[in-house]
């Protein structure tokens, strides 16, 4: 195998075992550390699609900002002792267990030997038509910016404006939710 | 044999399985709060699995997944904020983050 | 026909009378009333009483409850209210009954007489009579030009005189002519004064509805209103209380059953009439007989079967027999003229209307109307023989006639006769039986009037014929009358009956009216002998006698409870001045010597069987003395009379008891017969656990089935919604857990169509 599957595969694998322990650990913040690996595994994954900036801001957002919020929350939030269970399991988790092993393998079904499904090989990010009013963007990072920022070119910048208002939304609500009164 | 599209799908699945269960069996508001944030990141990734490997013309030209997994990631800071915010200031009343313990719509 | 034509007048004006009591005079006098029952209803003078000797010779307490000491106690405030002084307003509406009904009674007469051919101011009636056309009313809507409604006949209220017409007109306006006269002395001073005479007035208007019907839909509405009107007169005290010591039950309850055993024969009356209507299109008794030829026979047997099943009903006869008795609560008046002369006889009417139609019918049919009334004969002629109610015996007495009657309805059947063999001895009878009732009621009158207790037994009775010698004879006459002594009425009218059941070969039936005969004669006389006879009387204990009884006074009234009166008995000093029941006034005499004069005489009308059916032979008194028959009927008579008076002239009653007590056979047979055969405990039960049984199934299934099924849903509603609610935790992560589960499912269902349907 090339060295993109290999990647692949130890990443993959470092990804699904983190996310075990997230779900497993008895220790919360040690949920929530390896949580932090989950998030720079994902970027990993990022990485090897060729989303580099996608990778950055999930660096950035997630294993930055996120991490910290929870720990943050996590710190406020201490109900007793840190050597008992701190992060105990529901009384039905098996119903839990089912269903997530029925929709992962349904959609795994579905994704793999269903009647829709076919094997997309090769591939690789593919840059857009070329236009004189658009022409394409040298990297990934420019090829994004164009597409949230450009006024004449195919873009998204309503969602991005949107988006900043979801933002700022969300600032204030916390902001507002989290005060002591 | 070489990454086809199916490998990340099948990854995004099991992360997107993985974390619906941590959302359904754990009692700390926080964990639960975690497994969605692995439930996002599966979306994530298959979102930009479908950037790479896109073969639908025209739109296979544009980076229509990233531009998808960046708005995910905006989307879920804020919600992520602001649900710990309530996190929080739930526990200040009841002094409890356990979810079976926050009833009052109850019958 | 002038004379005719006008006749409906008779008809209208007691429900005039009526009207005019209900809504003018009575609402008078009870505006101008004071306040009833305020003087006590009995002086503080002493008078004589009577208690009980039961047979046993020890003293027993007959009727009333007892008070601490011992006393009697008596209600009479309650149960009789009496009125200081009648209102002009109550005076009034006896008057007008009164006058209207002479009036009437006069019109009545007259047509008697003109058409009888005595005298004449009209022509005659022709043989089917005419119709009064001026009250036809036609109900439906529809009606085509040959006056039929949808295809059948319409109902049409329509009137009819002919002969046997104006013989019930006369029967019927002059018995209550004379009991609404006697009412005057009878119900003196009563509270319901006003009231009486309006019920009077309805029933007088609901039997002219029967007599004058000429189709059974009116005949219907007066059957019915004579129901009500004898429910009303029997309930007229409707305070009294029902005394069980002498198995006597309060009026209310009486007339309740009076009505319900009506309503019984009712129901086969009215399939009666549809099984008809149906076949024939027509309920009019001058289509009837012709229409009725291209019936079915069976179908039309059977109909007549159900119309007899009125008669039954409405004449007392067995089975539905049972009301009458109880049916002498009420005021003896009432019981006069209801049950013994006019209403108990609309069922021998109608039966005699419809003659015709049973004799298009299978001879069947009329030998159950004789042989119904056959059974009753005999079986109330025995019951009526250890009877010691006063007016208990007449009634039985009354069902034992109303057999006759329907014996001579039915053994007619293929004579010449037609109706008119039954309806002379109704002619006959509704005036000796009228005769006997109002004498009876004068004995009670004047017991009460004299003592303080309301005394109906035999037992305690006696020689009263001295105090009382006008309804000693009147009664005398009345039992001579009813028990087939030469020449007097009974002796052309019942011993023809039982003649002519053996010349037209019912020779079951001649023996069952012979032998009733005499016990007639017998129990009639036996009453006379042990109310105004006895032992050491005069004519060897026919006239006068010991007085049976013990001497009351009053001891005082109840503190604080005006209606509860004490009677305690008298010393032997003070039984010096005792008053003795003495004769009733002029009023109530009147009556009695008027009625005596058709009681002897009203069965030398010998023409009376042409009269109601040209035709029919008439009676001669040579045929009737040649036949060997009357001889034989006479004999069982006198028999049953000298028997009667060598038991009770000669014997002591206690001896007889004794006697009787005595030996096994005599004391069952004696039971048996007291309890009136057990009827009513039979229907009792039948009652309580078949009619009562069937309601409590239906309660049952009301109760559990549709209630249940009512309830049921509303509380399958409420348990589900109790139950479902527990699904909202309020915890987010079951809602969580819901929502992933349901597409699970979905996982499942795709995975399942897509594998295994391709």
């Amino acid at each position: 195998m090339d060295l993109a599957t290999l990647l692949f595969w130890i990443i993959a694998i470092i990804l699904v075992g983190s996310s075990l322990l997230v779900v497993g650990l008895r220790n919360i913040v040690h949920s929530a550390l390896a949580l932090v690996v989950v998030f720079a595994m994902a970027a990993g994954i990022y990485l090897l699609l060729d989303a580099e900036f996608i990778a950055i801001v999930q660096i950035l957002i997630y294993a930055g900002a996120v991490t910290i919020l929870i720990l943050f929350a996590l710190m406020l939030t201490r109900t007793n002792n840190v050597r008992t269970n701190s992060n105990p399991i529901n009384k039905v988790w098996w119903i839990g267990a089912i269903i997530s092993t029925l929709v992962g393998a349904g959609i795994i079904f579905a994704v793999t030997i269903g009647p829709y499904s076919h094997v997309h090989a090769g591939g690789g990010a593919g840059y857009g038509p070329q236009n004189a009013a658009c022409p394409l963007p040298p990297n990934n990072v420019a090829y994004i910016g164009q597409l949230l920022y450009s006024p004449t070119c195919y873009s998204y910048v309503l969602p991005f404006e949107i988006a900043s208002l979801v933002l700022l939304v969300a600032i204030i609500g916390a902001i507002v939710i989290g005060r002591e009164d | 044999m070489g990454l086809s599209l199916n490998h990340f799908l099948v990854l995004g699945a099991l992360l997107f399985c993985i974390g619906l269960y941590g959302a359904l069996a754990k009692r700390n508001a926080i964990a639960v709060l975690m497994g969605i944030e692995i439930m996002l990141n599966a979306v994530n990734i298959t979102m930009v699995g479908f950037a790479f490997y896109n073969t639908v013309k025209p739109w296979s030209t544009y980076l229509t997944g990233q531009i998808f997994a960046i708005f995910i990631i905006t989307v879920a800071a804020a919600e992520a904020a602001v649900a710990l915010a309530m996190i929080i200031s739930i526990y200040r009343k009841r002094n409890t983050v356990d979810v079976g313990e926050i009833n009052l719509m109850k019958w | 026909m002038a004379l005719y034509e006008y006749s409906w007048l008779i008809l209208l004006s007691p429900l005039f009378a009526f009207a005019v009591i209900i809504f003018g005079t009575r609402m008078w006098d009870l505006a101008t009333r004071g306040r009833v029952a305020s003087q006590p209803a009995h002086e503080a003078e002493t008078h004589a009483g009577h208690n009980g000797h039961d047979e046993s010779g020890s003293d027993v307490e007959l009727m009333h409850e007892k008070g601490p000491r011992g006393e009697d106690l008596i209600f009479e405030n309650i149960e009789d209210p009496k009125v200081p002084e009648l209102t002009p307003g109550a005076k009034i509406s006896g008057y007008l009954s009164v006058v209207i009904m002479a009036l009437a009674c006069i019109y009545a007469w007259i047509l008697l007489l003109n058409t009888a051919g005595l005298i004449s101011v009209a022509p005659l009636l022709p043989t089917q009579g005419i119709s009064l056309t001026q009250i036809s009313y036609a109900w439906c809507q529809n009606i085509d030009a040959t006056n039929n409604c949808f295809g059948l006949g319409s109902y049409v209220i329509a009137f009819h005189l002919d002969n046997l017409t104006i013989v019930m007109l006369v029967v019927v306006t002059s018995i209550t002519l004379l009991v609404q006269f006697y009412s005057q002395g009878y119900m003196e001073r009563s509270a319901g004064y006003a009231r009486f005479y309006a019920y009077l007035s309805l029933f007088a208007f609901s039997m002219l509805t029967i007599v004058f019907a000429a189709n059974f839909l009116v005949i219907f509405i007066g059957w019915e209103l004579v129901g009500l009107s004898s429910y009303l007169l029997i309930g007229f005290w409707f305070n009294k209380k029902r005394k069980p010591a002498e198995d006597r039950l309060s009026p209310s309850s009486a007339s309740i059953e009076a009505f319900i055993v009506n309503r019984v024969g009712d129901v086969g009356f009215i399939i009666g009439i549809m099984i008809l209507f149906v076949s024939t299109g027509t309920f009019s008794f001058s289509q009837l007989p012709t229409a009725v030829m291209h019936m079915d026979k069976a179908v039309l047997t059977v109909a007549m079967i159900l119309i007899f099943c009125g008669a039954i009903g409405k004449s007392a006869q067995v089975p539905l027999h049972v009301w009458l008795p109880p049916a002498m609560e009420g005021p003896t008046p009432v019981s006069a003229l209801i049950h013994a002369a006019t209403m108990v006889a609309a069922g021998v009417y109608m039966v005699g209307r419809t003659w015709f139609i049973f004799a298009a019918a299978d001879p069947l049919a009329f030998q159950i109307v004789a042989w119904i009334g056959g059974i009753s004969a005999i079986f109330a002629a025995s019951i009526a023989l250890v009877q010691t109610d006063f007016k208990r015996v007449l009634a039985f007495s009354t069902i034992s006639q109303l057999g006759y009657m329907f014996v001579g309805m039915g053994i007619a059947a293929g004579t010449a006769y037609g109706p008119g063999l039954g309806m002379f001895h109704l002619f006959t009878h509704a005036f000796f039986k009228a005769l006997l009732f109002l004498c009876a009621g004068s004995v009670l009158y004047a017991l009460h009037h004299a003592t303080h207790k309301e005394t109906q037994d035999m037992r305690v009775m006696g020689g009263l014929g001295p105090m009382m010698p006008i309804t000693a004879i009147a009664w005398l006459i009345g039992t001579f009358a009813i028990g087939g002594f030469p020449f007097f009425d009974s002796f052309f009218s019942k011993d023809n009956i039982i003649a002519v059941a053996f010349d037209t070969g019912n020779y079951a039936l001649w023996a069952i009216t012979l032998i009733t005969a005499g016990l007639t004669s017998f129990y009639m006389f036996r009453a006379f002998i042990l109310a105004f006879g006895g032992k050491g009387g005069n004519w060897g204990g026919l006239w006068g006698g010991t007085y049976r009884g013990k001497v009351y006074r009053i001891a005082g009234v109840e503190e604080g409870n005006q209606d509860k009166t004490y009677l305690v008995e008298m010393s032997p000093e003070e039984k010096e001045h005792v008053k003795v029941p003495h004769e009733s006034p002029l009023t109530m005499t009147i009556p009695l010597i008027l009625l005596m004069i058709p009681s002897i005489f009203a069965g030398d009308w010998f023409n009376f069987y042409p009269y109601i059916q040209a035709g029919a032979p008439a009676l001669t008194v040579r045929d009737v003395l040649d036949d060997w028959k009357t001889w034989a009927g006479l004999a069982v008579s006198l028999i049953g009379f000298t028997w009667a008076y060598v038991m009770y002239a000669r014997v002591e009653f206690a001896r007889i008891h004794d006697y009787v007590q005595n030996r096994a056979f005599l004391r069952s047979a004696h039971r048996v017969l007291l309890h009136k055969y057990y009827v009513d405990e039979l229907y009792n039960l039948l009652i309580r656990y078949v009619v009562f049984g069937f309601s409590h199934i239906a309660q049952a299934f009301d109760t559990y089935v549709v209630d249940g099924i009512v309830n049921g849903v509303a509380r399958l509603v409420t348990t589900i919604g109790r139950d479902v609610r527990h699904v909202e935790t309020g915890r987010v992560q079951a809602y969580m857990i819901g929502f992933f589960g349901g597409v699970a499912v979905l996982a499942i269902l795709v995975f399942a169509l897509v594998t295994f349907v391709k």
